[in-house]
C-alpha cells in the first residue's frame, strides 16, 4: 500500500509575550491509505499542532518554521497522482486541498459551528465549496426535466437563461462573468437551484451517517442540538467531499461513554465504506485498543515511539510509554497507581537533547547531549531511545 | 460544624488573598509603561495636572479672591491675536487666552474629579444593594436606572440645570443625577456575574462568611470594570460639562472654563475677507486644550481596558 | 412575537410613567409663579397671575398638581413655548424636519463606516491600517463636538470663502422653497427638493448638509468601529472560525459569512445608544450650524427657560429610546437564533 500522506521534520513555533514556544520539534510521522493511526499523548504535548500544522491552518502567533508534509493527492478519477509538499503550496491550491482532501474535526463540536447558520447551511457549504461541478450536473438535470414539463414562453426563456448558467458554471467555476451576475439582486437567485441541491445532498449525508429525521434536523441551529449530534454534524462537514485523510482531534473526549461509542462506530464504518485514513488524535488510551492499527506517541513535541496497536500495548519500548500504560488502571488490579515522576517541560525552555530525559528512570549521558532519533527497531516499530539505538545499529548492519 | 473563628484569621486571609494580587499589579504597572499609548496618555495627563497645580504660578490671577474670573484688558469686542502681553491672544471682550486656558485645566480636574467621583460611589452604593439583595430593592433600583438612561445626558443635564439654575455648581449637580445609573448597572452586573461564578460557590461550599466573600472575592473582581469605565468618564463628563457651558448654561461669562471661552468664539469664527482665519487662536487654543486632556484620559482608559482585563492580559 | 411586542408596549407606558414622574418632578423645582409663566403668551396677562395660578390648579398639592398635568398632556397640550412663540406640539412638528434630515444623513453614515472600519481593524490586527483607524477612532471620540464644527465651519466657510455654509438652505433656495411655486410635501428639504424635481434646490440643501453630518458622524463613528473591532476580535477567535478554514473555505468567505454575521449582535445592541447620542450630538449640531430643528429649539428654550420645551425634550427622548430598544431587541431576535422572546 502506497504511503498518503508523510511528515517530515516538522517543527512549529509559537512566538508569545513569554518567549517562544517551540511546540512542535521535528515531527516525522507517516501514513498508508485506509489505516487508522492513533496519535497518543498528554494535554498540551503538541498533537493539536500537529494536526493543525498538516493543514497549514496555523495562525499568528504561530508559525511552521521547517519540515515537508508530503501528501498524495487524488485527481477525480480517484487515481492517484503526484505527491505534494503542503508546506509549499500556495493557499488557493491549500484552500482546495483543505475539506476536500484532507478533513478535520474537534473536540468542541459546540465550539467548532457557528450558532447563527444552520446545520443545513453549513453542511451544504462543503458541498458548494468543492463539488460545484457534480451539484451543476445535478442542477442541470433538473432544469430539462422542468423544461420537459413548462408550458407557459417566460417561464422556457427563464429555464433556458437558467441552463445557460449552470452550464457556463460547470466548465468555469470562477469566472467574472458570474461574478458579476451573482452581484446583481434579483438575477442572483439562479444561486437556489444549486443551494437546493446542496441541502438534498447534505440530507441524503446525514441520512447515510445514521441520523435520524434528517430533513428536521437540517433545519436546526448548534444550540437546539445534543452534543453528540452536533459531533456526528462536525463529522458530517469534514466527509461530504469524501477526503482522503480524516483528522480527528479528540473528537470523542468531550462525550458521554455511550456517545462515544457511537461515534467510533462511525468512524470505524468510514474506513471500511469510504477508504478513508483517519489520523486519531487521543489522549485516552482505551480509544486507541479499540480502533487504532498503528499508534504513535507524542511527548512535548516529538514523537518518541511508532508501533502497531497491540504490540505496543504488550511489549512498550520507550520509557514514557511505559509509564504511560503503567500509569492506566486495569479491572481486577490493585494497589497504588505509578505516575511518572516529575511535570510536563516548559516548552519555551525545553531540556535539551531528549525532551523526556528529565523524568526518565532509565536516562543515560547522551540523552541530554542529542535528540534522539527515530529508528526502527523490527518491523514497523519505531523509537526514539537510545536504549534501543544498539538494536538498531544492529540492524543496520 | 464550624469552630471559632478568631479575627486574626479573617485579617490573615485577606492578607494572604493581597499578595499575588501584588504581583499583579507589578505586572499591570510594567505593561502600563510598556505601550505608547497608554505612555502617552499618562503624559498627558501629568502635564495638564501640572499645568493645573501650578495655575497660580503660571498665571497669577489680579484678585486673588476670585482666581477663575478672567482678567480682562479693556472692554473692545474684537479678539486680538497672540501677542507678547498675551501669548495666546485675548478673546471677545478681551479676556486673556492664556489665563483662561490654564485655569480652565483646575475647573476641568474640578469637575471631572467630583462628577465621577460622586457618581462612583453614589453608583457603588446602589448597585451593590441592587446586585447583593435582588428582589425588590433590586427592581425599584433598575427601574430607575433605566427611566434615567433612557433620557441622553446632555437633554437631561439641559433640563436640570435649566430647573436649578445656570451655574457651573449646578452643572456639576446634574452631572451627578445624570450620571451615576452607568456605574449602579456595571456594579450590579459585576456583583450578578460573580456570584454565579464557581469561586465563589466553592468559598461558600467551604464555609466562607457572606461579608469574606464580598471582600475577598467579589469586590476585586469589580474593582477594574469601574476604574476603566472612570478613566473614560471623566473625559465623557468635561466634554458635556463644556458642551454646557458653551450653549450658556454653565459657567457665567468671563470665567475660566474652556467650554465657556469657545462659546466666546461663536461669533468670530470667520474674519474679515482678506484674513478669515484671523481669530483662529479664540477657538483653536481652547478647543485644543479639551481635544488632549479628554484623549489623555480616553488612552488611559484604552490602556486600562487591554492591560486590566484577565482575557487580554497575556496575549 | 406578537405578545412579545405587546407586552414591550406595555412595559413602554411603565417607562413613560417613571419618566413622566422625573419630568414632573424637575417641574416642581420651579416655583408655582414661574410655571405660571408657562400659560402666558401675553405680558398684559401677568396681572392675572394669581388667578392664572388657581385656574391650573397650580398651588395644590402634588399628586392633584401630576393629575392635572397629565391630563393635559394626554389631550395634546404641553404648554406654550416661548421661543417658538407656539405650542409646544406644534412647534415639535414645526422643528422635526429639519432634524430628521440631518439623522437621515447620519445615522446610515455612522453604521456603515464604523462596521466597515472596525471590520477592516480586526481583520489586519496589529498592522498599520488598524493602528490608523484606532488612533483616528480615539481622536474622534476624544473631540468635544461644537469645536469640532466650528473649526469646520472655519475652515470650510471662512477659510474656503462660503464653500460648506451653515443653515439648511442660502438665501436663494429659501425664498424659492417657500414661495407657492414649491410644494412642501414633508418639509424635508432634500426630500422636498428631489419630489419636486428641482436638483438646484437639492444640491444647495446636500451642501448645507455636508459639514452638520460630518460633525454628527465623527464622534459616533468612533464608538461603533471600535466595538465592532472589538465584536470582531472576539469572533474570529472562535471554533467556528478554525472549522470554516479547515472547510476550506477562503479568508474573505470566512470574515464576511462566519465572523461578521457573529460580530454585529453587539453592534445591534450598541445601535439603541446610538440613537441617544444622536439626541444630544444634534443639540450642539443644530446650534453650530443655524439649522433650525429640534435641537436648535431646544438649546434656545434652556437658555431661555422655556420650561414646557425642555420637557418636551426629555419626554421625546425618553419615548424615542424606549421604541428603539424594542426594535433593537426584535432584531437582535432575528439574527440571532439563539435569542428567544420571552
Amino acid at each position: 500500500m502506497l504511503k498518503l500522506i508523510e511528515i517530515k521534520d516538522l517543527k512549529t513555533n509559537f512566538y508569545t509575550y513569554e518567549g517562544i514556544v517551540q511546540a512542535l520539534d521535528g515531527i516525522n510521522l507517516s501514513m498508508r491509505e485506509g489505516e487508522i493511526l492513533g496519535l497518543v499523548g498528554e494535554t498540551g504535548c503538541g498533537k493539536s499542532v500537529t494536526a493543525l500544522s498538516i493543514l497549514r491552518l496555523i495562525r499568528p502567533p504561530g508559525k511552521i518554521e521547517a519540515g515537508e508534509v508530503i501528501l498524495r493527492l487524488q485527481d477525480e478519477s480517484s487515481q492517484s497522482k503526484d505527491p505534494i509538499d503542503l508546506l509549499d503550496q500556495t493557499e488557493p491550491l491549500m484552500q482546495k486541498v483543505r475539506g476536500n482532501e484532507v478533513s478535520m474535526i474537534f473536540q468542541e463540536a459546540s465550539e467548532a459551528l457557528n450558532p447563527v447558520y444552520s446545520v443545513n447551511n453549513q453542511v451544504s457549504e462543503s458541498f458548494l465549496l468543492h463539488r460545484q461541478k457534480e451539484l451543476c450536473r445535478d442542477v442541470l438535470k433538473k432544469i430539462e426535466q422542468d423544461l420537459g414539463k413548462a408550458t407557459s414562453f417566460l417561464r422556457r426563456i427563464i429555464l433556458k437563461m437558467e441552463r445557460r448558467i449552470y452550464l457556463r458554471m460547470r466548465e468555469n467555476p470562477s469566472s467574472s462573468w458570474l461574478a458579476i451576475l451573482s452581484f446583481l439582486p434579483i438575477v442572483r437567485s439562479y444561486k437556489r437551484r444549486m443551494v437546493n441541491q446542496a441541502r438534498i445532498e447534505s440530507i441524503e449525508l446525514l441520512r447515510i451517517l445514521g441520523i435520524p429525521h434528517p430533513e428536521e434536523v437540517v433545519r436546526r441551529y448548534p444550540h437546539q442540538l445534543s452534543g453528540g449530534m452536533q459531533q456526528r454534524i462536525v463529522i458530517a462537514m469534514a466527509l461530504a467531499c469524501s477526503p482522503t485523510l480524516l483528522i480527528a482531534d479528540e473528537p470523542t473526549s468531550n462525550l458521554d461513554v455511550t456517545i462515544q461509542a457511537q461515534i467510533l462506530d462511525l468512524l470505524q464504518g468510514l474506513r471500511e465504506k469510504l477508504k478513508t485514513s483517519i489520523l486519531f488524535i487521543t489522549h485516552d488510551l482505551g480509544v486507541v485498543a479499540e480502533i487504532c492499527e498503528r499508534a504513535a506517541v507524542m511527548y512535548a513535541g516529538h514523537i518518541v515511539e511508532v508501533a502497531p496497536v497491540h504490540p505496543l500495548f504488550r511489549k512498550p519500548l520507550h520509557p514514557y510509554t511505559q509509564g504511560l500504560l503503567k500509569s492506566v488502571p486495569r479491572p481486577g488490579e490493585k494497589g497504588r497507581l505509578q505516575s511518572i515522576e516529575g511535570n510536563v517541560p516548559n516548552l519555551i525552555h525545553p531540556p535539551p537533547g531528549c525532551r523526556f530525559h528529565p523524568r526518565c528512570p532509565s536516562v543515560m549521558a547522551k540523552c541530554s547531549e542529542r535528540k534522539p532519533a527515530l529508528r526502527e527497531t523490527e518491523q514497523g516499530r519505531f523509537v526514539a531511545c537510545y536504549l534501543h539505538h544498539q538494536e538498531t545499529e544492529k540492524n543496520d548492519t | 460544624m464550624r469552630e471559632a473563628k478568631s479575627k486574626y484569621h479573617f485579617r490573615n486571609e485577606v492578607r494572604k488573598s493581597l499578595k499575588p494580587r501584588v504581583e499583579e499589579l507589578k505586572f499591570s504597572l510594567h505593561r502600563i509603561t510598556r505601550s505608547p499609548l497608554s505612555l502617552i496618555g499618562l503624559t498627558l495627563i501629568l502635564v495638564f495636572a501640572t499645568v493645573a497645580i501650578l495655575a497660580p504660578q503660571l498665571a497669577p490671577p489680579k484678585r486673588l479672591y476670585e482666581p477663575y474670573q478672567i482678567p480682562r484688558d479693556g472692554y473692545a469686542a474684537t479678539p486680538q491675536p497672540p501677542s507678547t502681553e498675551h501669548v495666546f491672544g485675548t478673546t471677545e471682550g478681551q479676556y486673556d487666552i492664556y489665563y483662561g486656558v490654564i485655569w480652565g485645566t483646575r475647573t476641568a480636574f474640578r469637575i471631572g474629579f467630583m462628577v465621577v467621583g460622586a457618581t462612583m460611589l453614589i453608583g457603588l452604593f446602589l448597585g451593590s444593594l441592587a446586585g447583593y439583595y435582588g428582589g425588590l430593592v433590586d427592581e425599584v433600583i433598575m427601574r430607575l436606572v433605566d427611566i434615567f438612561m433612557s433620557i441622553p445626558t446632555l437633554i437631561l443635564a439641559m433640563a436640570i440645570v435649566t430647573a436649578l439654575g445656570h451655574s457651573l455648581d449646578n452643572v456639576v449637580k446634574a452631572l451627578i443625577i445624570v450620571g451615576w445609573p452607568i456605574y449602579a448597572r456595571l456594579i450590579r452586573g459585576e456583583i450578578l456575574q460573580i456570584r454565579e461564578e464557581d469561586y465563589v460557590s466553592a468559598a461558600r461550599a467551604v464555609g466562607c462568611p457572606n461579608a469574606l466573600i464580598i471582600l475577598k472575592h467579589i469586590l476585586p473582581n469589580s474593582v477594574y470594570p469601574m476604574l476603566i469605565l472612570a478613566s473614560l468618564d471623566i473625559g465623557a463628563v468635561v466634554l458635556v460639562a463644556a458642551a454646557l457651558s458653551f450653549l450658556g448654561l454653565g459657567a457665567p461669562v468671563g470665567y475660566a472654563d474652556w467650554g465657556q471661552m469657545v462659546s466666546f468664539a461663536r461669533n468670530w469664527i470667520v474674519g474679515p475677507p482678506q484674513n478669515p482665519l484671523a481669530y483662529w487662536h479664540t477657538i483653536t487654543i481652547p478647543g485644543l486644550f479639551m481635544l488632549f486632556f479628554v484623549l489623555g484620559w480616553n488612552l488611559l482608559g484604552d490602556a486600562f481596558r487591554d492591560i486590566l482585563d484577565p482575557r487580554l492580559r497575556r496575549r | 412575537m406578537k405578545a412579545y411586542i405587546i407586552r414591550r408596549l406595555l412595559l413602554l407606558f411603565v417607562v413613560l410613567f417613571g419618566v413622566s414622574i422625573l419630568v414632573f418632578a424637575i417641574l416642581s423645582l420651579f416655583s408655582p409663579e414661574q410655571r405660571a409663566s408657562v400659560f402666558i403668551t401675553d405680558v398684559k396677562q401677568l396681572r392675572d397671575l394669581q388667578e392664572i395660578i388657581q385656574t391650573h390648579h397650580l398651588d395644590a398639592p402634588i399628586h392633584i398638581q401630576y393629575y392635572y398635568w397629565v391630563k393635559a398632556l394626554l389631550r395634546g397640550d404641553l404648554g406654550w413655548s416661548i421661543t417658538a412663540q407656539r405650542p409646544v406640539l406644534e412647534a415639535f412638528f414645526y422643528f422635526l424636519p429639519n432634524t430628521i434630515e440631518l439623522a437621515l444623513f447620519s445615522a446610515p453614515l455612522i453604521i456603515i463606516i464604523g462596521i466597515w472600519l472596525g471590520s477592516v481593524s480586526a481583520v489586519h490586527q496589529n498592522k498599520l491600517i488598524d493602528h490608523t483607524t484606532r488612533t483616528l477612532a480615539i481622536i474622534g471620540w476624544s473631540l468635544p463636538t461644537f469645536w469640532f464644527g466650528l473649526m469646520l465651519l472655519m475652515i470650510f466657510y471662512g477659510y474656503f470663502r462660503g464653500l460648506l455654509p451653515p443653515e439648511a438652505l442660502s438665501t436663494k433656495s429659501n425664498l424659492y422653497v417657500q414661495s407657492a411655486e414649491f410644494v412642501r410635501y414633508t418639509r424635508i428639504n432634500t426630500l422636498d427638493a428631489l419630489l419636486n424635481w428641482q436638483p438646484w434646490i437639492l444640491f444647495d440643501a446636500l451642501r448645507h448638509l455636508i459639514l452638520p453630518v460630518i460633525t454628527l458622524t465623527v464622534v459616533q463613528c468612533a464608538l461603533v468601529m471600535r466595538i465592532m473591532r472589538s465584536s470582531m476580535l472576539e469572533a474570529l477567535g472562535r471554533g467556528y472560525i478554525t472549522t470554516a478554514r479547515s472547510k476550506g473555505a477562503s479568508e474573505t468567505t470566512v470574515v464576511k459569512r462566519h465572523a461578521r454575521r457573529n460580530a454585529l449582535i453587539p453592534v445591534v445592541t450598541v445601535s439603541g445608544w446610538l440613537i441617544a447620542g444622536l439626541a444630544g450630538g444634534v443639540v450642539i449640531t443644530e446650534t453650530i450650524f443655524s439649522r433650525k430643528g429640534l435641537g436648535w429649539w431646544w438649546a434656545r428654550a434652556a437658555v431661555q427657560l422655556d420650561i414646557p420645551a425642555i420637557l418636551c425634550a426629555v419626554l421625546f427622548n425618553a419615548i424615542l429610546f424606549v421604541v428603539t430598544n424594542l426594535v433593537v431587541d426584535l432584531l437582535y431576535a432575528y439574527i440571532d437564533p439563539r435569542v428567544t422572546l420571552k
